[in-house]
């Protein structure tokens, strides 16, 4: 499959008169938002890194290369690309910048949108589109990058993507420590953690159900990964060690996380500014309060807190949907979106946006939540 | 393309189109008489910005104190479909702040104030006009800075450096401006308020604010901004390498990058910018006789700092440096940076023009590119100087003339598209925080295909469907597609 494949397929659905959902592997990051389509054009066979040069610190793939790909591509140069979203290895480049999807480690380094120096797209008229390049700075042009990162596809099918990639550190150290989560407690703890001399890659609290997950105890805990030359580390470790009783976690533990929810989880991102964390996450719990199954991480840097729930449990999700804070739902049951979930693609530049690249609403049509043409 | 500088008549008066004296009238009612400049001596100082080559005058302009000034004066001009150019300090470096005689000047410069730091956040909320350095002097007292710092920093605005995606030389470990900026109200050239980004936590859906920094003011005018601000480091470790052969410089960069240490800033001058520095009252203690300079600075928390330092001297040495000098102190510190960051001005002593040039290659291709931009110096016969953000492989070679003599003008402007030829055949791009402006135009079809641009052109017409927001400016007009397919149509002589 090559991306001529892409646009020829984008072309006759426009000519069919028939929407496309566009998937990577279609293993994960599936957007539980219905989208109204006949075909499927799977991405799964246009994979391969293109072009990779170690000293340049960045490289260029297929769309549905797998992010476990990469890591054995880079592993070997002790490089990596500095993106985890939740789920598994086996998901795509081009899903993870199609959904901006970001994990604990975008604390340190961004999310997608900071990661990502160029992509060949192709637009809904059957356009190859090849924006951003292959260097690390650049501002030649308008930021079709930026655009395309985070669409859902719905303005272009994202066929190569370009990254810049970081060095492994020497020492990679994650410790957890248990927290007392009562709202004055744990908002003075993040207010602490944010002035100490630290400088985590990731620092995320877990809920109690998560925590027990990843073998840190029963209670809300702190995961806090440290990295750096080993004295750097030595150091920060003993900081860490003046707020609480601290315990050396497997740095596995990190991918044990982004596992952890069941692919048909009901998924929010509850956030707010940072100072705000702890409120935050006092609200998404009590939200969540006696279902079974519930979990919860944040990355509290970033005031963030993702939130997990069983799909049989609409009521919290209400609930969830109601607090104080930017509610964004990754996954619902599909009578759900609709109730809960306004579109974020609603407003008049947006729609615009989608009107000029893709005119016939042939590219994931409905991902979105934006109103679809029967 | 570059092209001399043109004579600009100094007539007392110009007659306005029947548009324009209704547009200046109604903006002399929004902001009063004096802050209205139609004039054309008065308008001199609007005609240029830090580019020499291109000189350009407006037909007025204006200058809104208020946000409500600046909200009214946006609208008169949509009313009156007369296009404007927004404009900050005016120190850009790509003609991008240039008016033709049909357009309006918006400057923003007085629209400086910071409105708001909110240091448990680690932002600040401030006017377009706010100074960058002014922000970084008003965060100090929090401990926290504003991270971005392109050489202009004393002067630029932060509306300006968003609209440029700015750089500067902690950008290497800090990020561009584009990573700093969290929101913004943006008054869109139509008249419409909206807010890109959000200060409440994430924003959902497209990514209107990563597509609006970095638009040249081709997508509206930013009313405040919403950036970030950075914790100061703890400990700073500033090292001078010196190096009898520029490759072996380019050699130590690759190595450093390589061995994982992210420095905070790695910069490298080469010899005719050494000795320019050195003759000059911005002297830095450079020596006199290298190749190249690297100035590498490393921060961040006080532990593991000195392991760090150690291991970029070991690295700057086993790449052939003759000596590498750390700072003993704050003043040799400041003394080191001094001679990097007035390196532009030392060099305009040298002759009376300088074309400041910039472009981003492969950082492994650092070596090859300078061997080629010497080989083209000499072959031109031009000076060629080379002050650059090594760390992220963003040059600027910089070329120093006299615009009065044009057979050595025209030298230059050969050696220009040379070197730009050459790094993009290095695998590069044309622009790494200067922006295309109106002098890198001609250069877009050479590293993006004709449907990238016209794609450009698509998102320009979301934000600007009239094209009167910095109209000629990014993406050459012949790109876009309505023009290519009926370039007869009056549509088609629309500006891009």
């Amino acid at each position: 499959m090559t991306s001529s494949d892409v646009r020829d397929a984008v072309r006759d659905a426009t000519a069919a008169r028939a929407p496309l959902r566009i998937a990577g592997r279609g293993t994960w990051l599936h957007a539980g938002r219905p989208v109204n389509a006949t075909r499927t054009l799977s991405l799964s066979d246009l994979g391969g890194v293109v072009h990779y040069e170690p000293g340049d610190f960045t490289l260029t793939a297929r769309a549905g290369t797998t992010l476990g790909e990469l890591t054995s591509a880079t592993l070997p140069h002790r490089q990596f690309l500095a993106l985890d979203p939740f789920g598994d290895p086996s998901g795509t480049l081009g899903a993870t910048v199609a959904t901006a999807a970001s994990g604990p480690l975008a604390y340190a380094f961004g999310g997608p949108r900071d990661n990502v120096i160029g992509l060949e797209v192709v637009t809904g008229d059957g356009a190859i589109v090849r924006c951003g390049g292959r260097v690390v700075k650049n501002v030649a042009g308008f930021d079709l990058t930026r655009l395309f990162t985070g669409a859902w596809g719905t303005l272009g099918v994202i066929t190569e993507v370009s990254v810049r990639l970081r060095a492994l550190p020497a020492v990679d150290e994650t410790y957890a420590m248990a927290v007392d989560d009562r709202p004055d407690q744990l908002s003075a703890l993040i207010a602490a953690l944010r002035v100490a001399s630290i400088a985590p890659l990731a620092m995320d609290l877990a809920s109690p159900l998560l925590a027990s997950r990843v073998g840190a105890g029963s209670t809300t805990t702190l995961l806090v990964r440290l990295a750096g030359n080993a004295a750097s580390v030595r150091a920060q470790r003993r900081v860490l060690d003046t707020f609480g009783d601290v315990h050396d976690m497997p740095v596995d533990v990190w991918n044990i996380v982004r596992t952890a929810e069941p692919a048909s989880a009901i998924v929010a991102r509850l956030s707010a500014r940072p100072s705000r964390m702890a409120s935050v996450w006092t609200d998404a719990r009590e939200a969540m309060a006696g279902v079974p199954g519930a979990m919860m991480i944040a990355s509290v840097g970033r005031g963030i807190a993702r939130c997990v729930l069983p799909e049989t449990t609409p009521d919290a999700a209400r609930r969830l949907a109601r607090c104080d804070a930017t509610v964004i739902f990754e996954q619902l049951p599909a009578a759900l979106w609709k109730e809960i979930a306004p579109s974020p693609v609603s407003d008049r530049l947006s729609r615009d946006i989608r009107e000029r690249f893709d005119p016939a609403h042939v590219l994931n049509p409905g991902v979105l939540g934006e109103a679809v043409a029967p | 393309m570059a092209m001399a500088a043109l004579p600009i008549s100094e007539a007392a008066s110009v007659a306005l189109s029947p548009a324009l004296e209704r547009a200046a009238s109604r903006l002399a009612s929004i902001v009063g008489p004096r802050a209205i400049l139609s004039r054309p001596s008065e308008l001199v100082t609007y005609s240029a910005d830090g580019l020499p080559f291109y000189r350009k005058r407006p037909a007025l302009a204006v200058f809104p104190e208020t946000r409500e000034q600046l909200i009214a004066v946006v609208r008169a001009l949509a009313e009156e479909r007369v296009p404007f150019v927004p404009r900050g300090a005016g120190t850009g470096l790509s003609g991008g702040a240039l008016a033709e005689n049909d357009a309006v000047v918006i400057g923003l410069n007085r629209l400086r104030r910071i409105i708001s730091i909110d240091p448990e956040n680690r932002r600040a909320v401030v006017e377009p006009g706010a100074v960058n350095a002014g922000l970084t002097r008003a965060a100090s007292e929090y401990g926290l800075h504003y991270a971005p710092d392109p050489s202009s920093q004393t002067a630029c605005t932060i509306g300006g450096n968003v609209a440029e995606n700015a750089g500067g030389p902690h950008c290497l470990k800090y990020g561009v401006t584009l990573n700093h900026v969290i929101a913004l109200t943006v008054i869109l050239p139509d008249g419409e308020l909206v807010s890109l980004g959000s200060t409440e936590g994430e924003r959902d859906g497209y990514d209107l604010l990563g597509a609006f920094v970095g638009s040249e003011g081709c997508f509206g005018v930013a009313v405040d901004v919403t950036v970030r601000l950075v914790k100061n480091p703890e400990s700073v470790r500033t090292l001078l390498a010196d190096y009898t052969a520029i490759v072996d410089a380019a050699r130590a960069v690759s190595a450093i990058i390589a061995s994982g240490v992210v420095p905070a800033a790695m910069e490298m001058m080469d010899g005719p910018t050494i000795r320019a520095v050195e003759a000059s009252i911005y002297a830095a203690g450079y020596p006199v006789d290298a190749d190249a300079v690297l100035l590498v600075e490393l921060d961040g928390l006080a532990a593991g700092l000195e392991e760090d330092v150690a291991l970029v001297e070991r690295l700057c040495r086993e790449a052939g440096a003759r000596s590498v000098r750390v700072a003993r102190d704050e003043a040799e510190r400041a003394r080191l940076w001094q001679g990097r960051k007035k390196a532009f001005g030392a060099m305009g002593r040298i002759s009376p023009d300088l074309v400041v040039q910039d472009a981003v290659v492969p950082r492994t291709r650092l070596p090859d590119v300078l061997a080629e931009i010497h080989r083209i110096a000499q072959e031109t016969g031009v000076l060629v100087c080379n002050v650059f953000h090594a760390g992220d492989g963003n040059l600027h070679p910089n070329i120093a003339y006299d615009a009065r003599n044009p057979e050595a003008t025209a030298r230059v402007h050969h050696a220009m598209r040379a070197i730009m030829n050459a790094c993009i055949a290095a695998g590069g791009t044309i622009t790494g925080e200067h922006g295309v402006g109106l002098d890198k135009l001609d250069y877009m079809p050479l590293v993006f295909t004709d449907d990238t641009l016209d794609a450009m052109c698509r998102l320009r017409d979301v934000f600007d469907p009239e094209r009167r927001a910095n109209p000629g400016k990014v993406v050459p007009v012949r790109s876009c597609r309505e023009w290519r397919m009926a370039p007869n149509t009056r549509r088609g002589e629309l500006p891009a």
